[in-house]
């Protein structure tokens, strides 16, 4: 059942990009419309919109970097400790939970280093894994998506992504304890 | 909000490097100027370089870092003669290396090396073998030299992404381009709409913002981010026409926005393949799991959002951050 769904997903998505185009492609002409006039001058704002996002990508990741830089998770991981040992959520998993929203490739790094030190299939692995994929790099979608449209007043974007984040970490652990125990 | 946060980061950065950096320095935690007793097995001897292997007892080394390290070490090293007869000594640090030693390498003058000068060294009744005192050069501010490199790194890094998206940008901007002018967009939204009308009341019925929305919904669930970035800055484009306050964020971006975070895929590739390359036993254990956090997130973020929206903190007239 699994597999099957596994394999038609698959399936989607190798087709999706190249049926997409296609489908763009005929629909543009049977509507009379120039395609490649068209596609040129919307192509033309790709260069513009991700000049425009660099100051908002530098200002984030720089902040997120010397956060990571400067040891201060190790604190954090600290103070957070007790909350999460009430939950039951084993200590080894909560830097990659405080560093999911925050860098993408950091917490690949650190969930590749769970399954290396406690075991691909352990407790502690599939824990990792399902946190990866239950929730997505707030900040950097936040900085991506705002700066393309030169928005800094973001109001209540931050603070729900982050309850969205904080649900799917714990989401991710429930599943897992009911899978696994 | 989102100002208080990026200061938050920041400043509970920097402290807490400062505060690391000065409490080593003030036990001294790397053992700057101190000597540490090792074994020094000769491999080959130039006339200025020998290399060989430094050998350390466990217990000496536990006891000079004040660590536990579990095993007695053997590294290779490399030990250079100065014309003023100062031998001085080279340590490659990897991953097998011991903690301690790997945290020193990142303040070191070379990275990933370890050097300093041997102060004593005397040969054995075995050849080759000597009995040396090593004196590792001085260690200290890590954390603060780790947080000046990050501030480069990724500033660099932040150009090297948003550059790298010009090419999926424009190629993708271009085929949206043609499905709009065609008319594909206002088709797309005349289809979803019952089901996004609840979703993003603000949104006119026939804006083509809606049909962005749900082709960047759609890749981003079929795990095609190259595609569904591209997409989901379209429909910010498309939401800000409907902006009247520049600068600001509306609450159809912020909704939208939360549902992105929450980052809903049919299929983690990326952990997958991971999980398929460290020989698990079954990698899809996961796939079920994942949609189900996935799910958990974007409930409770678009209930967080509706629920902000009317706090009066973030009101549009009313901002202040």
């Amino acid at each position: 059942m699994s597999e099957q769904f596994k394999n038609i997903v698959n399936i989607i998505s190798v087709v999706a990009i190249p049926l997409m185009i296609l489908v763009f492609v005929l629909f543009g002409i049977f509507k009379k419309v120039k395609v490649y006039e068209k596609f040129i001058e919307g192509s033309k704002e790709g260069f513009d919109v991700a000049i425009k996002i660099i100051p908002f990508l530098v200002g984030m990741l720089f902040a997120i970097g010397i956060f990571r830089a400067s040891g201060a998770m190790d604190f954090l991981v600290l103070i957070l400790k007790p909350i999460t040992n009430l939950i039951g959520m084993p200590p080894e998993a909560l830097p990659l939970a405080i560093l999911r929203p925050l860098s993408g490739s950091g917490s690949l790094g650190l969930m590749t280093e769970l399954m290396n030190t406690h075991g691909v299939d352990s407790f502690i692995g599939v824990l990792a894994s399902t946190m990866y994929g239950s929730t997505e790099t707030t900040f950097y979608i936040l900085a991506v998506y705002f700066g393309s449209v030169n928005i800094t007043k973001t109001r209540h974007a931050l603070p729900a992504g982050l309850i969205a984040d904080l649900f799917g970490m714990l989401g991710a652990l429930f599943i897992c304890k009911l899978i696994l125990n | 909000m989102l100002n208080y946060i990026w200061v938050g980061l920041i400043v509970i950065a920097i402290s807490s490097a400062i505060g690391t950096d000065i409490y080593r320095e003030v036990n001294n935690s790397y053992q700057n100027g101190k000597e540490l007793e090792a074994t020094y097995l000769q491999t080959s001897n130039l006339r200025e370089e020998a290399t060989g292997k430094i050998q350390i007892q466990k217990d000496k080394f536990n006891e000079h870092y004040k660590t536990s390290t579990s095993s007695n070490l053997e590294l290779p090293i490399l030990i250079s003669k100065e014309p003023n007869g100062i031998r001085k000594f080279t340590i490659d640090i990897n991953n097998n290396s011991p903690e301690i030693w790997k945290e020193m390498s990142q303040g070191a003058l070379n990275k990933e090396k370890l050097s300093g000068v041997i102060s004593e060294m005397l040969l054995t009744e075995t050849e080759n073998i000597f009995i040396i005192k090593i004196k590792i050069e001085n260690i200290s501010y890590i954390k603060l030299k780790s947080v000046t490199n990050a501030t480069f790194d990724y500033a660099a890094t932040a150009v090297t992404l948003a550059l790298g998206l010009i090419g999926i940008m424009a190629l993708w901007l271009g085929i949206m381009k043609i499905a709009e002018e065609a008319g594909f967009l206002k088709i797309l939204t005349t289809v979803v709409r019952p089901i996004t009308k609840k979703l993003f009341p603000d949104i006119p019925h026939d804006h083509p913002a809606i049909a962005a929305i749900v082709m960047n919904i759609s890749a981003s669930m079929l795990g095609l981010n190259n595609a569904a970035t591209p997409m989901g800055l379209k429909a910010m484009e498309e939401l800000n026409k409907l902006n009247t306050k520049i600068g600001t964020a509306t609450n159809s971006m912020c909704t939208f926005l939360v549902i992105n975070t929450s980052g809903l895929t049919l299929i983690p590739a990326t952990v997958l393949a991971i999980r398929a390359a460290m020989g698990s036993a079954n990698p899809g254990i996961i796939i079920a799991p994942s949609i189900f956090g996935a799910i958990c997130a974007a409930t409770a973020g678009l209930i967080a959002v509706k629920i902000l929206q009317r706090m009066k903190r973030f009101q549009i007239s009313n901002n202040i951050d």
